[in-house]
């Protein structure tokens, strides 16, 4: 696929343990390109994050070794780990597993949105920039976005600091989201709405995304691909009909028996089912 | 907060009591008789009797103590027998050197320290860090007046580029102050450095290095920021005990601090005076700590604007 967004290929990652060498990514490819959803399936240890975070260049280089390439367009962030900074915010963002961790306690939701807006447009005078935070919070649907700035992050349910986080990752205007698991620390009750809105923001933007998830119900949801992980390797690829209805290995099976659990998908929180 | 201060305020003026109520019959059990130091080996029993009218002491302990409260209530902390005048005026007047000590070497600290421990922080684990950790640990455990020692010897024995004692130039601030900081980077650093490795491996760092926040501002801005907390109120905390245990230094350097001052009163068995220094600089050292711990709240948003989920 030349228009990818991002093209994985071959991509190992050694982690160096205190119990000795982990293989945790044990030569991995896929391609997500414009508009598309990717999900990695699999298992609690089975390395997905380690395959998100080597992706996004976020594994401390003295405990992690990559091979392999991770292709943004023609760049090529493992041969070239320095062009990092150019991607991070601007190609690629991240979504974080747990919301209520993702921000520093200390700065106001405003101040660290702006930053965000600003790092993409330095430029921009600061009332600028905060007029383009709260364009951004109304787009992920986060009521009375103006009071929001001045808010600190333990003031928000988590739900809502999950929406101020994907606004903060909009900021820089990416093309490509990674998000680990944005919906595992959530209440059930508020999950569908946050898929809900990264496809909403997919069909409008045609941003592309990486969907890390041990959800099954996640996967059936998102995805336009999946790829079932299991001890650093894809056991199975393919598109939702054929892993979900069709699936040729037996771990796969296992995976689609357990019960999804996802809430329902009609209750959207911000119609007051977040707490 | 109101409740909360008023018990805080509470417990500060009984610290501050007991300090020195212990201090008060304590001396008065040391051996020692103030009239005989004060008269010299040669005074008559005679003499002394007379001395000891005049200092009050022939009454009873009871008695010294309660007149010495009642003294507190209106500002009379007795006369000093060698200085001839108001113990408290004596105390006055040797406060601001010790307070100046005090701030020469907490500035120094924060100035050390501070880098040190972010250096610390982001060699953590490795050979080097290594080094300057057996380097703060060693520094924690020299006692003052060896660190003191070796410090005149070197700058003002040695290489007599400082001078070695008393306040005649701001030159001479710099040994004293140095050697009280000492201690206080070994300690300081080290929980600069706890607090900045736990936040820059906080998952927080990681998103927002994944947005593309620059390293210096994540360890500066953010990082920073997030430790500063604790180490503020370190810091002060550091201060408030300064204020008070500054005595070895001060003699060491014959620094005219409060220090040197209830060294002095101690020698001559100068009652007024041991009195009034403690406490003046227990109730200066409480009153810092009690701005640190109302401070707390003020630098922290989760303290200050507490748990409030909505949308
Ligand atoms: N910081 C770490 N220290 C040691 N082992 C780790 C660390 N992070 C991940 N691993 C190991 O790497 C493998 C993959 O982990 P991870 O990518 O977190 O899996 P997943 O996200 O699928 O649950 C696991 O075997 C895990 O034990
Ligand atoms: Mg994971």
């Amino acid at each position: 696929m030349s228009t990818a967004l991002l093209d994985v290929e071959d991509l190992q990652v050694e982690l160096i343990t205190a119990g000795g060498v982990v293989r945790a990514v044990d030569g991995v490819s896929f391609t997500i390109g414009e508009g598309e959803t990717v999900t990695v399936i699999g298992e609690s240890g089975s390395g997905k994050s380690t395959t998100a975070m080597a992706v996004l260049g976020l594994l401390p280089d003295d405990l992690a070794v990559l091979s392999g390439s991770v292709r943004f367009g023609d760049t090529d962030v493992i041969a070239d780990p320095k062009a990092l900074r150019g991607v991070r915010g601007r190609t690629v963002s991240l979504i974080p597993q747990d919301p209520m961790t993702a921000l520093s306690p200390v700065h106001t939701i405003g101040r660290q949105l702006v930053e965000a807006v600003r790092l993409r447009k330095p430029d921009l005078a600061k009332h600028a920039a905060e007029a383009r935070a709260v364009e951004l919070l109304d787009l992920v649907h986060v009521p009375r976005s103006a009071d929001q700035l001045g808010r600190y992050p333990h003031q928000l349910s988590g739900g809502m600091l999950q929406r101020v986080l994907i606004a903060i990752a909009l900021a820089g205007e990416p093309r490509l989201l990674v998000a680990d698991e944005p919906t595992s620390a959530l209440d059930v009750t508020v999950q569908a709405g946050i898929l809900g809105l990264l496809l909403e923001l997919q069909e409008s933007t045609g941003i592309g995304i990486l969907m890390i998830t041990h959800d099954l119900g996640v996967a059936r949801l998102v995805s336009d691909r999946i790829h079932v992980m299991r001890d650093g390797r894809f056991v199975e690829s393919g598109d939702v009909e054929s892993v979900v209805d069709h699936p040729s290995h037996e771990y796969t099976r296992k995976l689609l028996s357990a019960v999804p659990v996802l809430g329902p998908w009609d209750e959207d929180d911000t119609a007051g089912g977040d707490r | 907060m109101a409740p909360y201060l008023f018990k805080r305020l509470g417990q500060s003026v009984l610290t501050v009591f007991l300090t020195i109520s212990t201090v008060f019959v304590l001396i008065r059990m040391a051996p020692g008789d103030p009239a005989a130091a004060y008269a010299g080996p040669l005074a008559t029993t005679e003499d002394l009797a007379k001395i000891r009218a005049s200092f009050g002491l022939d009454r009873s302990v009871v008695e010294q103590y309660l007149l010495f409260l009642k003294g507190i209530l209106t500002g009379d902390l007795g006369t000093s027998y060698s200085f001839r005048s108001p113990a408290l005026d004596v105390v006055l007047e040797r406060l601001p050197f010790t307070i100046t000590l005090a701030v020469a070497a907490i500035l120094i600290t924060t100035v050390v320290s501070v880098p040190l421990g972010v250096w610390m922080a982001r060699r953590a684990d490795t050979t080097r860090e290594l080094g300057a950790n057996v380097v703060t640990i060693a520094g924690q455990s020299m006692p003052d007046f060896w660190s003191g020692i070796m410090l005149l010897t070197v700058f003002a024995v040695l290489i007599p580029v400082l001078p070695a004692s008393g306040f005649a130039t701001w030159g001479g601030l710099v040994l004293p102050a140095l050697t009280v900081a000492i201690l206080q980077i070994a300690l300081i650093s080290r929980l600069v450095r706890s607090e900045m490795a736990k936040n820059l491996t906080a998952p927080y760092l990681t998103v927002a290095r994944s947005r593309g926040v620059s390293e210096r501002a994540l360890v500066w801005r953010y990082a920073m920021t997030n430790s500063s907390i604790p180490v503020v109120t370190a810091l002060g905390t550091r201060f408030a005990s300064m204020l008070n245990g500054v005595v070895v230094v001060e003699v060491v350097f014959a620094w005219p601090g409060v220090g040197s001052l209830v060294v002095r009163a101690l020698e001559t068995r100068d009652y007024p005076l041991i009195q009034a220094t403690v406490l003046v600089t227990a109730a200066l050292a409480v009153t810092v700590q009690l701005l640190v711990d109302l401070a707390y709240p003020l630098l922290d948003p989760r303290v200050r604007l507490g748990k409030k989920v909505s949308a």
